[in-house]
């Protein structure tokens, strides 16, 4: 049996089916999404908290990454795949016909899985984003790097080569390369594709105190298998299995006293 | 033997031989031509032969062993050759090229080496590589300046030399002024007379302009005949000295200084001398024109068709492969349509190359040369601009060629790169076109310089194709030069696969241009491994910075 200590950070608690708009960065209504035939969510409806952590938990195949790439329309990329329902940034939906996908991005802004940092220099990859907006001037994408990094954590350890190839970084330095990148273009959600998976403990430990910090900024949706990160960094977590959102309330609530019997099996390690 | 089979052992075995035969076909192949193309231009020793006939009478033979066989005795008596006192199955003969192609009915001779009675290599004779009619061999006498004589038979050599690099000097004056300026005359008189005619059909030829091209024509010739008068006194002053030679008939020959290029005395050389001559020859053979309808002298036109046909190609053939790769990988429905183009892609690689220069003779020559003609160039008419085979259209031909293998290669690099750079491109708000141009395209740039090498490897070694659509045994013009503008894509080339065919196949004179087949064959793959070589560097430089990460 797994014990999970919920993180103890003082957050007060929101009642996350009634938040104020001043609250709210998303909300999902009734969102079905297809593969084919295959429906992969079932009718998720939640709000998501401004510059708040929020997880989504749940064993694999579960639908949590979709989800999360739903939220950026990384899904338009898939071409099989099918999306009903409502995802509202700025009480705007997502998913209207004039929605500019690439403005979208620029405000969802995501770091995947493996770090996956451009074949270019540690400066260029974190001016990628600028400069696809034109900012060329050399002054701004100065400034934009040096906060970038240092709000990656990542700036002393780069400063002196940020011409240097990215390829040559570590792991986790890559990691927290990408997260710089994605906050370099100022976005408004950050979407993290269980950002961990593929680094070594202490760097998974420096990205999450990271996270921790990227949150006063940004709010941050987080996918993680490991159920210890998801209590540690997250402030509510959404715990979903076979496509369904089967619980979603403070991390503390939901990690203590679960109201799903699904939950508890799960997050005490019975099934997944 | 059955546990030797289980260890595998066997199949090592198996591999390793396919390697080794392959390398070794591969080695033994350059070996071959690099030797025969190269010993050609070492110094070969003149002999001096004595030779009795059958009937008792004998002659003196002059010159190099050029080839030396066993014949069988049966062979050389059904073909009618008396031999007596000779016992045994074969008989070794002797080729002896000698020269003096104006004084004997043939330059080379096959000696009975039983027949020899005397060989010797004196220090004295002399091999005059001449401008006309091949080699002279035969012995220095004297050297006549307006035909009296101004060596001592103790100086001879040296007032020779001194004589041949005047002449040499002269020669060089007059033919850079007849391709340099008095070209660049002609070339503007053609126009003149081109322009005369467009204004003609325009009907806008009125008196003044008639009297302005009039005008200017006259300019020209006036410069001309100035040219000319110099000229003239280029080629009256390299005629004044002439040698005088002894050949192997003993009888003096006097051998016009103009027309010798170089003399040696091999048999008098050092190693080193023989060395510094070997490296001279060769580089006189990349970088001369040829003479006597190709069996002599350099192959530069040749080496600068190919490069410059194969460059041209380059050009035309990457951006156009690229662009439907991209479109076919990244853009195209992934559908049975898609699947077909794919296959028909793939399958154009496999069409013979002769289909292509039929098709490129067609269309590109007669149909978009013929119209191009109408619309741009009607004055020229009936002699045809761009409606006649030529360096572009041979390079469009090889483009269509070798597109296959660029699409192929690129569309292999396209789909190599990982899709989560693409995803890490487009979540930082790039568009679809932005993401390949910024990220894809350059990761992928190994993998269409390895498709652009295989498209070089393919066109440079391309001949059949050229034959109809631009090469010719011998272009008066190279298609780059200094006139406006610069550029002649319309002018016929030379080309080395083909100069090779034509040397070996269609020389009057087989012998002589045997070497010269294996020397330029030596050339082509130099050529093109260079070729290759700069192709690979640049990728691996690509590839270096562009090092996708291993996942």
């Amino acid at each position: 049996m797994i014990s999970v200590t919920p993180n103890t950070s003082n957050v007060e608690s929101l009642d996350l089916a009634n938040l104020t708009p001043e609250q709210t960065a998303l909300e999902i209504r009734n969102l079905n999404l297809h593969y084919g035939d295959a429906q992969a969510l079932h009718d998720i409806s939640m709000n998501i908290p401004k510059n708040r952590v929020t997880a989504f938990i749940g064993p694999s195949g579960c639908g949590k990454s979709t989800l999360l790439r739903c939220i950026n329309r990384m899904n338009d990329l898939v071409e099989i795949c099918k999306v009903n329902g409502e995802i509202r940034l700025h009480d705007k939906n997502i998913y209207d016909k004039n929605v500019d996908v690439a403005e979208l991005r620029r405000q969802v802004g995501m770091v995947f899985q493996r770090p996956n940092p451009f074949p270019k220099s540690i400066y260029e990859n974190v001016v990628y984003g600028m400069r696809l907006q034109g900012v060329n001037d050399r002054r701004t994408l100065d400034e934009v790097v040096e906060r970038s990094l240092k709000g990656a954590a990542l700036w002393d350890e780069v400063k002196d080569r940020l011409n240097a190839s990215a390829f040559g970084l570590s792991g986790g330095q890559q990691q927290r390369l990408v997260i710089a990148r994605a906050i370099a273009i100022e976005p408004e959600v950050l979407l993290l594709d269980e950002p961990t998976s593929a680094l070594d403990p202490i760097s998974t430990l420096t990205i999450e105190e990271l996270i921790t910090e990227l949150k006063e900024q940004y709010t941050v949706v987080i996918v993680t298998h490991n159920m210890q990160q998801a209590a540690r960094v997250s402030d509510q977590t959404a715990f979903m299995y076979m496509g369904k959102l089967i619980e979603y309330a403070d991390t503390n609530t939901l990690f203590t006293t679960p109201a799903q019997k699904q939950t508890e099996d799960y997050i005490t390690g019975r099934y997944g | 033997m059955n546990k030797w089979f289980k260890s595998g052992k066997p199949y090592i075995w198996l591999t390793a031989g396919a390697v080794s035969v392959s390398l070794i076909a591969v080695l033994g192949l350059l070996a071959l031509i690099a030797w025969r193309g190269l010993s050609f231009f070492w110094p070969a020793a003149i002999h001096e032969v004595e030779v009795q006939a059958n009937d008792g009478s004998t002659r003196v033979i002059i010159g190099e062993v050029y080839d030396r066989e066993e014949v069988p005795i049966a062979r050389l008596q059904e073909s009618g050759v008396t031999l007596e006192g000779f016992d045994g199955e074969f008989l070794e003969r002797q080729l002896f090229k000698v020269g003096n192609r104006e004084f004997v009915p043939l330059d080379f001779m096959w000696v009975m080496e039983p027949q020899i009675i005397r060989d010797e290599t004196p220090a004295d004779l002399a091999v005059l590589e001449r401008s006309k009619d091949g080699n002279f061999y035969g012995y220095v006498v004297d050297v006549l300046e307006n035909g009296e004589s101004v060596a001592t038979p103790e100086n001879v050599r040296d007032v020779l030399f001194e004589r041949i690099e005047r002449a040499v000097d002269l020669n060089e004056q007059a033919s850079d002024l007849q391709q340099g300026e008095i070209g660049a005359i002609n070339y503007e008189l053609n126009r003149l007379r081109l322009e005369a005619r467009a204004l003609d059909l325009e009907g806008k030829l009125t008196e003044a302009e008639k009297q302005r091209l009039a005008a200017e024509e006259e300019a020209l010739n006036a410069q001309y005949k100035e040219l000319e008068k110099e000229l003239f006194a280029y080629r009256e002053a390299a005629s004044r000295d002439s040698v005088v030679m002894r050949d192997m008939r003993g009888m003096e020959v006097t051998v016009p200084m103009y027309r010798v290029l170089d003399a040696t005395f091999p048999n008098d050389m050092g190693v080193l001398s023989k060395l510094g001559h070997f490296f001279v020859q060769i580089g006189k053979f990349v970088s001369e024109d040829p003479r006597e309808a190709n069996t002599e002298g350099g192959v530069f036109p040749a080496i600068f068709g190919t490069v410059f046909m194969v460059l041209l190609m380059s050009v035309i053939v990457t951006p156009f492969g690229v662009i439907a790769a991209v479109y076919l990988h990244e853009y195209a429905g992934k559908n049975a349509i898609t699947r077909l183009i794919r296959i028909a892609v793939i399958n154009l690689a496999g069409v013979p190359s002769i289909v292509y220069g039929v098709f490129g003779l067609g269309f590109f020559v007669y149909m978009v040369g013929g119209t191009l003609d109408q619309i741009f160039y009607p004055e020229a008419l009936p002699s045809p601009t761009f409606g006649t085979p030529g360096v572009m259209w041979s390079a469009i031909t090889l483009a269509i060629l070798t597109l296959p293998v660029v699409i192929v290669s690129t569309e292999e690099g396209l789909s190599r790169i990982p899709s989560t750079l693409r995803e890490g491109s487009l979540a930082l708000g790039a568009t679809k076109a932005e993401t390949l141009w910024r990220i894809i395209l350059p990761m992928a740039s190994p993998a269409i310089m390895t498709g652009l090498i295989l498209a070089v490897a393919r066109a440079a070694g391309e001949v059949a194709p050229l034959m109809l659509v631009g090469v010719v045994k011998s272009a008066p013009m190279l298609p780059v030069d200094g006139n406006f503008p610069y550029f002649h894509l319309d002018r016929k080339f030379m080309h080395l696969g083909f100069h090779i065919y034509d040397v070996g196949f269609q020389s009057p004179n087989v012998e002589a241009a045997r070497p010269l087949v294996y020397a330029t064959s030596f050339l082509l793959v130099t050529v093109i491994v260079g070729l290759n070589l700069t192709a690979i560097g640049v990728r691996n430089h690509l590839r270096e910075k562009y090092r996708s990460l291993e996942h």
